[in-house]
């Protein structure tokens, strides 16, 4: 899992930098944010020349799975102090949660194999960012060596490996080609983003549950 | 501009994250919601992707990217590895335009 995360840092680094992105504005997303695929999405939403609000909204509709985690985390922290359920919170990851709660149903309640491996992922993130970053440049002709395509198939590659039932397929795929249709048409990114957000509303249709 | 949406896409990711961490939820959330939460990261992320693979630069694709899509798919599908998706999509496209340029 740790080394999962340099595969996608040093990606990111790289379009982040053939993107035109500013080193300074590069490392700050990684320090800052601490999101794969909302990093991966802001590269793509700057190289649209996307507004600022557009960008913020898109990410926060990207995490806000994270208040999923919620449910599942409250009870281990409970007897945690605010001031470090807040630190906590700042590296709370896909990647981070899945191993922690791991161990927590193992019955070890110690915040510190959470922080360790959180902090881990956090610097190793930002690690990969900068090689990433540094590499990007000496890359020439991006288009060329298909290097444009990264992003999309990053978001593609994201996208088939959080699918797990036949419904998110629909979802994702319904997704696509809406937006697309609509890129088409001359629609704006937020008629996109707007469809991206509209799609899982499939999911209450669907009947292939159970889950979980 | 830019460093307007990083300073705001990193406030929001904190506030969800903060969020998840600090407020005692009554229960757990409503099964239809934590559903369509759970959809919505992948249903985002691939409206984002759906142009550049069939409409890149405004125009329908006149191949490579959607082939090149199709390979990112088996990829990551076999061996459940996003870099060898990556690299087989971005190989792809790269052969792809190559053969169509000559």
């Amino acid at each position: 899992m740790l080394t999962a995360v340099l595969v996608v840092g040093i990606p990111f680094g790289i379009v982040a930098r053939q993107s035109g992105l500013s080193p300074a504005e590069i490392v700050a997303m990684s320090l800052f944010v601490f999101a794969g695929a909302s990093q991966f999405a802001m590269v793509q939403l700057f190289t649209d020349g996307v507004a600022w609000p557009v960008v913020v909204a898109t990410v926060l509709l990207i995490n806000l799975r994270h208040l999923l985690m919620a449910a599942d985390l409250q009870r281990y922290f409970a007897r945690v102090s605010v001031a470090r359920r807040l630190a906590a919170a700042y590296v709370l990851t896909d990647e981070a949660f899945a191993m922690a709660i791991g161990w927590f149903r193992r019955g070890r309640t110690e915040l510190a194999y959470y922080a360790t491996f959180a902090v881990a992922l956090f610097v190793l993130w930002n690690t990969a960012t900068v090689i990433g970053m540094l590499i990007g440049p000496s890359i020439g002709e991006p288009r060329r060596f298909g290097v444009d395509f990264a992003i999309t198939a990053t978001f593609i590659a994201i996208v088939i490996l959080s699918v797990r039932r036949r419904s998110d397929a629909v979802v994702a795929l319904a997704a696509a080609l809406v937006a697309s249709a609509l890129a088409y048409l001359g629609a704006s990114v937020v008629a996109v983003v707007t469809a991206g957000a509209l799609a899982p509303l499939l999911v209450l249709f669907a009947r292939d549950e159970p889950d979980r | 501009m830019t460093w307007l949406a990083i300073a705001g896409s990193a406030l929001v990711t904190y506030l969800v994250r903060a969020f998840a961490f600090r407020v005692p939820l009554p229960s757990a959330l409503p099964p239809r919601v934590a559903r369509y939460l759970d959809a919505l990261p992948a249903a985002i992320i691939a409206a984002l992707a759906g142009p550049a693979v069939l409409v890149p630069n405004g125009a329908p694709t006149r191949g490579p990217e959607l082939a090149a899509a199709i390979a990112v798919i088996a990829m990551v599908a076999w061996r459940r590895n996003l870099l060898a998706g990556v690299l087989a999509g971005v190989a792809s496209v790269a052969l792809l335009r190559l053969v169509l340029a000559a």
